[in-house]
């Protein structure tokens, strides 16, 4: 891959919902083919518009974004890069059980019909939740319709998997098996995460490099590697040393530093 | 039309004994007060016993069924014909700003027009065929479809359409398995209102340009001065249309609406 | 790229696209009139367009069409009134529920579903051909409607009443003022707004059948008659004014009452 320090690429991104109050402004990154990268940003800066812009899903007012040197957005063709979504609400068919919403997907990335089933079974067994397999998601916990929502963008097995949030509605232990599972399941794929977080530390956990983004609208504050070697363990001292100097890093960024008193800075 | 609300809002609430209490307090209520107008009108308004007994002689002729089968028929083939041809222009304006921007003055025109001008119109420039009668209800239902239909696809999930985007399902599949089942409450709603205007039209359609059919023949009694009869075959229709919504409409309704629950 | 071109740029694709959709509008406000010119053009009977936009400033002009114009508007007034106090009457039962709201509930869907041909017939015989008639045909076909409208507002004012007047515990009164008045009205409007354009379709039946003034009965006369032209003029001043009250009168009056509620109402629409 010619692109390959630059697998993703956006460039002076501008995301607007409205056309006149921008969600992201002038934001720039890059992430590499095969990267595990993590998003950090205050609640509301724009991390869930930058998904959805590299998602193609929403058209940016300025700025491009490519993923392996192709444009995104509307008209994006069957020969451009698959794109798995965890979604931050679960966007799941309720209409639909839930191998019925893994298979429909499955068919439309173009899986032979006979490998549809045992897929669905794989990725179920993953996240724990073989059990629900011929259950309506309305009838389902949100942790276990998130797992589900997982489950489906794991399983079309794309280059690109874009996760908003995915284990925040899950209990602590749940959440951190998950992890572990997504760490083992991208080490041993060449997949492209880009993972969206408010957890600091699950950031430092998973991720090789951390964008961390500004207020709203979000621009790039800072980019930081993350060095602990692999496999990590989530209580790992190195990672609350480095939990504890972002958190310092960041406040003055995020309205928080001490002339700003309690009110977000503007 | 607000019969949207028709679908959602009439469900007689309480037990059996209760619904059976309530018919009969409406039913004595009504045949009360119409015995009453009957008094009043010195014979203008028809008495019960003589619309019972003309309601035994209705049911007795064979014709009378002909006459039914024949304005069911009629209902049907329109009632078809507008809600397919009204769902699909719906879901494409729905979908499609271009489509919505150019039908929308049509359908604004299309409902501001009375039901006797589109009949007489067509009756003008088709003939007194039975096909012109049907043609003008088509015309006079589709925008009431149209309407209620655009409306649901309007309030669909925008979520549920990035998902589909994202996963790039093909169109068909999309219709059907994201738009589909949304509005599939909508179209029952459309369905339900269509087949209640179609019998409401159908009657005028028949008084004024068909010689069967059972608007027809309740024309017929109107210009003979039998009112008594005249009540008697609306009546009896009413009996007819309300057993095929509930042998029809009713499970179709409970199947497509299981999920919701 | 430059940043602050872009935002001119985003401007003009939005304009474009307005104006692709009124030139798209005006298209299909056309499709109508090139179907009448290609009948004019196949048929005898159907009247060239120039011939009837050349009738309209006599036509207009003429003393002769008002008094049948406001003995009709006079009549869509009046009925939507009584269907209003009707339908209030009713839904207030059907609310309050009990057997008496079941019996009404009876009589709103066996009204919902009888034709406006039978009503306008039997009011013949009740009222031979007095204006009752049509008064009461237009109001019993349109009640029940408004009666469910109705119903809905009802039901939503009261699930806002045990959210918020349980926690601010006010007083019956209160409740009235602050909470179900506010809340029905744009019901009411809903009702009004849907029930106009109906009951102007059905007062023109009713006309047809049961007396011999007002715009319906003008309009059967012509085609009785065959003066295309005159019909044509009619249909014409028939959707001039039921378009034009609406949209001019109806919706921005509603849209100014109901400001301060911000986006559209739930349920309705
Ligand atoms: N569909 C939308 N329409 C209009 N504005 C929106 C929409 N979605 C988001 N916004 C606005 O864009 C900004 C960024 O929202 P976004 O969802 O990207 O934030 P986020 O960083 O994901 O927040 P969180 O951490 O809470 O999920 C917010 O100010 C929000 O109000
Ligand atoms: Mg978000």
């Amino acid at each position: 891959m010619t692109h390959s320090g630059e697998y993703i690429r956006v460039r002076d991104l501008d995301v607007s919902y409205d056309g006149i109050t921008p969600a992201v402004s002038a934001l720039s990154m890059d992430v590499a083919e095969g990267e595990f990268a993590a998003v950090l940003g205050p609640s509301g800066c724009g991390k869930s518009t930058l998904l959805h812009a590299i998602s193609g899903v929403v058209q940016p007012q300025s700025g491009t974004i490519e993923i392996a040197g192709l444009p995104v957005g509307a008209g994006r063709g069957d020969d451009s890069v698959p794109i798995g979504y965890v979604f931050q609400e679960h966007r799941l068919l309720p209409w639909r059980t839930v191998a019925q919403n893994i298979a429909i997907v499955l068919r439309a990335a173009g899986v032979a019909d006979d490998d549809v089933d045992p897929r669905i079974d794989h990725y179920l067994e993953m996240l724990h939740i073989s059990k629900f397999r011929n259950t309506w998601p309305l009838r389902l916990s949100g942790g276990q319709r998130q797992r589900v929502s997982i489950a489906r963008a794991l399983a079309i097995q794309p280059a690109v998997v874009l996760m908003d949030e995915p284990f925040s509605t899950l209990d602590e232990v749940t959440a951190r098996v998950m992890r572990q599972q997504l760490a083992d399941l991208w080490q041993r794929s060449n997949q492209t995460i880009v993972f969206v977080t408010h957890s600091i530390r699950e950031a430092l956990f998973l991720a090789g490099r951390i964008f961390i983004l500004t207020q709203g609208p979000a621009r790039l504050f800072d980019t930081i590697e993350v060095s602990v070697p692999r496999p990590r363990r989530y209580e790992d001292p190195r990672l609350t040393e480095l939990e504890a100097q972002i958190v310092e890093h960041v406040m003055d960024e995020w309205g928080y530093g001490a002339n700003s008193g309690e009110e977000p800075r503007e | 039309m607000t019969t949207e609300q028709v679908v959602s809002l009439r469900q007689i609430t309480g037990g059996r004994l209760q619904r059976f209490q309530a018919f009969t307090v409406a039913s004595l209520l009504a045949l009360a007060v119409w015995q009453l107008a009957t008094l009043i009108s010195d014979g203008w308004v028809p008495s019960l016993w003589r619309i019972m007994e003309a309601l035994g002689e209705d049911a007795s002729t064979a014709s009378i069924y002909t006459d039914m089968w024949i304005t069911l028929r009629r209902i049907f083939v329109t009632f078809a014909a507008a809600t397919s041809i009204g769902i699909g222009l719906g879901v494409a304006m729905g979908l499609n700003r271009r489509v919505m921007a150019f039908f929308r003055p049509i359908v604004v025109m299309g409902l501001a027009v009375p039901d006797v001008v589109y009949i007489i119109v067509a009756i003008l420039v088709l003939g007194t065929e039975e096909s012109s009668g049907l043609i003008a209800m088509v015309l006079a239902l589709i925008p009431f479809v149209v309407n209620i239909v655009v409306g649901g696809v309007g309030a669909r999930d925008p979520g549920l359409d990035e998902m589909s985007a994202v996963y790039r399902l093909r169109r068909l599949r999309y219709l059907v398995d994201v738009v589909g089942w949304q509005v599939s409450p909508s179209l029952i709603v459309a369905t339900r209102t269509c087949f209640a205007f179609a019998w409401k039209l159908i009657v005028l359609v028949e008084a004024l340009s068909q010689p069967r059919g059972i608007g027809a023949q309740i024309y017929y009694s109107f210009r003979l001065l039998r009112p008594d009869h005249m009540i008697a075959r609306a009546l009896l229709f009413i009996v007819v249309l309300r057993l095929v919504e509930a042998i029809i409409f009713a499970p179709v309704e409970k199947r497509f609406l299981g999920w919701m629950r | 790229m430059t940043r602050s071109p872009e935002t001119t740029q985003n401007l003009g694709a939005r304009l474009r696209a307005s104006w692709l959709d009124l030139a798209l509008g005006a298209l299909g406000a056309g499709l109508p009139v090139f179907l009448w010119w290609i009948g004019s053009h196949t048929t005898t009977f159907v009247p060239p367009i120039g011939e009837v936009i050349r009738a309209i400033p006599d036509f207009v002009t003429g003393e002769d069409i008002w008094p049948d114009v406001l003995v009709t508007i006079e009549r869509v007034a009046g009925s939507l009134a009584i269907a209003l106090i009707l339908g209030f009457a009713a839904a207030y039962v059907m609310h309050r529920g009990g057997l008496w709201g079941r019996v009404v509930d009876r009589y709103v869907g066996l009204m919902l579903g009888v034709p406006s041909t039978i009503a306008a017939l039997l009011a013949l015989y009740v009222f031979k051909r007095s204006e009752v008639g049509v008064y009461f045909v237009v109001s019993i076909i349109t009640f029940p409607f408004v009666a469910l409208t109705l119903l809905q507002g009802l039901r939503s004012a009261d699930r806002r009443l045990d959210e918020m007047g349980d926690v601010y515990r006010l007083s019956t009164p209160q409740r009235l003022r602050h909470v179900a008045v506010p809340h029905l009205v744009p019901y009411t409007f809903a009702a009004v707004r849907n029930e106009y354009a109906h009951a102007w379709k059905v007062v023109v039946l009713a006309e047809l059948f049961a007396v011999n003034s007002g715009m319906g009965a003008r309009f059967a006369r012509a085609f009785d008659r065959f003066r295309i032209v005159d019909a044509m003029l009619w249909l014409i001043i028939f959707m001039i004014i039921l378009l034009g009250t609406e949209y001019l009168l109806l919706l921005p009056s509603e849209r100014r009452v109901l400001r301060w509620r911000g986006s559209g109402m739930e349920g309705n629409r």
